[in-house]
């Protein structure tokens, strides 16, 4: 990715710029290059977002369609990717709104604050110590994300993206519209309630 | 966590930080700290290596596949739909 000064505005060129590009100079039929590019992602995040396949495909739908509506008003001001996820971001939330699963509650530290003397440690579980690869299996993914899914939206999102999708604090908070401070209390708190989650089922395993 | 007063309020500190400290955005003094209270501290140190863990598995968990049905129907809808105009 570079970025250079045209007319004091800050263009990122991303591996998206020329197809973009082709795009909005009329060559529409591009556009599902673009889809393929970012369907399996995106699939995968509306997933996360939504538990329900239907729900899903429907929000990656209606992100497409908003993408293929604005697309001429991106500035390339971030990488595409960014704002594609800020449109999927904006879908998934307000789909969100209707639904009645996982309802949109505080998450506070003070829930995952270990207990005095009852969880006291002399030492380091084995599950925090084993090489990745021993760990993870099916049933491990499938706690993962389904204790992705009972977190409430606004600190799910926060995880979705920064710790599957790989986006930086900035970029979140650029996404999301919150500050990097925010993003990073809720992030917080959405590892620590999965961390009970993983804590428990290596607990009962045992 | 110890039940000793001033180790305790360490404890909390260091509890707070704990994703900070994981994703490399605390400055050098506070990640000092950070290791320096880990070193002697078991339970903060359990608690630090947990939720590096559960970092790491959250990093590593699969994508799905989508389904060939779902990808089909959404290039047709793509190639159905109006060119835009400018605004």
């Amino acid at each position: 990715m570079t970025a250079e000064k045209n007319q004091n505005r800050k263009i990122v060129k991303d591996n998206d710029f020329d197809l973009i590009q082709a795009i909005n100079s009329g060559q529409a039929e591009k556009f599902h290059d673009l889809v393929k590019r970012y369907e399996q992602k995106l699939y995968n995040f509306s997933l996360r977002m939504c538990r329900n396949p239907s729900d899903a495909e429907d929000m990656i739908q209606d992100t497409f369609l908003n993408v293929f509506r604005y697309l001429k008003n991106f500035r390339y001001e971030t990488r595409f990717k960014n704002w594609l996820y800020k449109v999927a971001a904006s879908t998934c939330i307000k789909k969100r709104r209707k639904s009645k699963f996982a309802p949109d509650k505080e998450l506070s530290l003070d829930e995952f604050l270990p207990n005095d003397e009852a969880e006291k440690p002399d030492k380091v579980p084995e599950w925090a110590m084993l090489p990745l690869d021993k760990l993870l299996n099916e049933e491990l993914s499938g706690i993962i994300n389904e204790t992705i899914l009972a977190l409430p939206k606004k600190f799910r999102v926060v995880i979705v993206l920064r710790d599957i999708e790989g986006f930086s604090t900035a970029e979140t908070a650029q996404i999301l519209n919150l500050s990097p401070s925010n993003v990073k209390v809720r992030l917080h708190r959405a590892r620590l309630f999965l961390r009970d989650k993983l804590k428990g089922y290596f607990e009962n395993d045992q | 966590m110890t039940s000793d007063d001033h180790e305790h309020q360490h404890c909390l500190e260091m509890f707070e930080k704990l994703s900070e400290y994981i994703d490399g955005e605390l400055d050098h003094a506070t990640c000092d700290e950070i290791e320096k209270h880990a070193k002697n501290c078991v339970a903060c140190f359990s608690c630090m290596e947990t939720l590096k863990r559960t970092v790491a598995l959250c990093k590593k968990v699969e994508d799905q596949p989508i389904p060939r049905e779902f990808s089909k129907k959404l290039k047709e809808i793509i190639q159905n739909l109006p060119k835009p105009t400018s605004p």
